[in-house]
């Protein structure tokens, strides 16, 4: 197996052309969002340079410090990008959000890096890939699921508030939205792995591949991130979901507020 | 004796306060008065959805604040004027919300009792989805009805409904109502049907 070849500079630029085009459809077609290709693009672009370049000195300098850094940014991105996206819930179910991210994905990160690769946590090659993938994912999920938890509550107030006068318990009532948006949120990942390997190769075996590690061992890779990415994504939802419908009421007075 | 009573000068929000109200037990009682002078949100503090900012409530001489809420809920019901159903049949929805209560679904016969009450006689198996809005709110009412409470609070019953399948309702529910000594409270806007059906009038806001 060879390494991969290196990019040059000049090559790589060349790359824009097929940007170019794309740019050049939307623009005679009068296709929206010309402005949001350019931003993404250019965004994308510098985000990664500047990543590059810390990534680099951070190999040559591997310090725990850098690396808890790396580690507090990404989770604090991870919730501050979950947040954004729902601000209208209350402050007790934003700690329990922030939590769960956090203590499902140290936990997932941990048990990969230290039990299942056999590496030190404070190898920043392992562990800053590993924990942008597995953050990457929580966020996808948590976010989807607060969010369909959310709106789903908001278009059920007459519902709600029917069960709630018949006197039903308001846990009964709102468990089967916890339920369904657990479900919903779990989704995404349950289906790219029952595509996995026949639609398309992941992005993490595709790069392990290109770089020249053996297929087997880029497959092995694979299914245990995959493995790792669907239990973070299960158990911080649940986290959030599963202890931060119970923000929503009192048990004392027993009335809902969303 | 009174079966309910608020405190004088109860209010809620600072927006609306009330003076003080008893209730009387195996009566019809009707509250009138102009629109947001504050009706159905006085059934809402009275089924403890929601929470008065100053004064409180007793039930049978208890501050019903005291009270298991649920407990609460389930003998002093109230309809909501917002109608829900589930998309299922008519005898699903009678199981489903008798399931939120933790409780055994009525017999066939008790559901079609409560229907006729309600002038809503349909078979049981009818799905909700093909109810108009008159039929789903009266099937709404049904499924209340059959829970038995002790106090049933009524947002509007009538509203959807034209003024002779609104007095045989009322009718019935009068009838329903004494039978079984549970204690009824009212909001409603045609003074034809407060005339006729009512025990005790409860003037909110001034006269109109």
């Amino acid at each position: 197996m060879n390494g991969v070849i290196q990019l040059q500079l000049g090559q790589f630029s060349l790359v824009y052309i097929l940007l170019l085009i794309a740019g050049l459809i939307m623009r005679k077609y009068h296709i929206d969002k010309i402005k949001l290709l350019i931003i993404a693009n250019v965004r994308m672009t510098i985000q990664l340079v500047i990543a590059g370049w810390v990534l680099t000195y951070i190999f040559k300098n591997p310090h725990v410090i850098f690396i808890l850094l790396y580690l507090i940014l990404m989770i604090g991105f991870t919730i501050y990008r979950v947040l954004s996206q729902n601000k209208t819930i209350n402050k007790n179910f934003k700690t329990v959000i922030a939590l769960s991210i956090s203590i499902s994905g140290i936990s997932v990160i941990v048990f990969f890096i230290h039990v299942v690769v056999g590496e030190s946590m404070f190898n920043p090659q392992y562990v800053i890939p590993i924990a942008g993938m597995i953050m990457g994912n929580t966020m996808t999920g948590v976010s989807l699921g607060v969010k369909n938890f959310r709106e789903s509550l908001d278009g059920q107030r007459p519902k709600i508030n029917a069960l709630l006068c018949i006197g039903a318990a308001p846990q009964r009532i709102l468990l089967p939205f916890v339920k369904q948006a657990l479900e919903t949120a779990m989704l995404p990942t349950l289906n790219s792995m029952v595509g996995m390997g026949i639609v398309a190769l992941p992005g993490m075996m595709t790069g392990q591949i290109l770089s020249g590690t053996l297929p087997f061992t880029a497959i092995l890779y694979q299914i245990s991130i995959m493995v790792a990415i669907c239990t973070v994504v299960i158990s911080s939802c649940f986290g959030s979901l599963y202890f931060g419908y119970k923000t929503l009421y009192d048990s004392k007075t027993q009335i809902v507020n969303i | 004796m009174h079966i309910l009573k608020s405190s004088n000068g109860m209010k809620f929000l600072d927006i609306l306060t009330y003076p003080e109200i008893k209730i009387f037990p195996n009566a019809v009682t009707f509250i009138v008065g102009k629109s947001g002078c504050g009706k159905s949100t006085y059934l809402k503090l009275l089924n403890a959805t929601i929470l008065p900012s100053v004064g409180s409530i007793e039930y049978n001489g208890k501050n019903i604040q005291e009270l298991d809420i649920i407990d609460f809920r389930k003998k002093v019901m109230l309809v909501p004027q917002e109608v829900f159903l589930f998309d299922e049949t008519i005898e699903e929805n009678f199981a489903l919300y008798c399931r939120n209560r933790e409780e055994e679904k009525p017999l066939p016969a008790q559901m079609e009792n409560a229907l006729d009450i309600c002038c809503a006689n349909f078979p049981l198996s009818t799905r909700c989805s093909v109810l108009s809005g008159g039929e789903k709110q009266r099937v709404f009412l049904a499924i209340f009805l059959s829970c038995l409470p002790e106090v049933l609070l009524l947002d509007e019953p009538t509203a959807a409904l034209d003024i002779n399948t609104a007095q045989t309702l009322l009718a019935n529910i009068k009838c329903f109502c004494n039978e079984r000594n549970i204690t009824a409270i009212v909001v409603c806007h045609t003074d034809e049907l407060v005339k006729a059906f009512a025990d005790y009038t409860i003037q909110l806001g001034g006269k109109s």
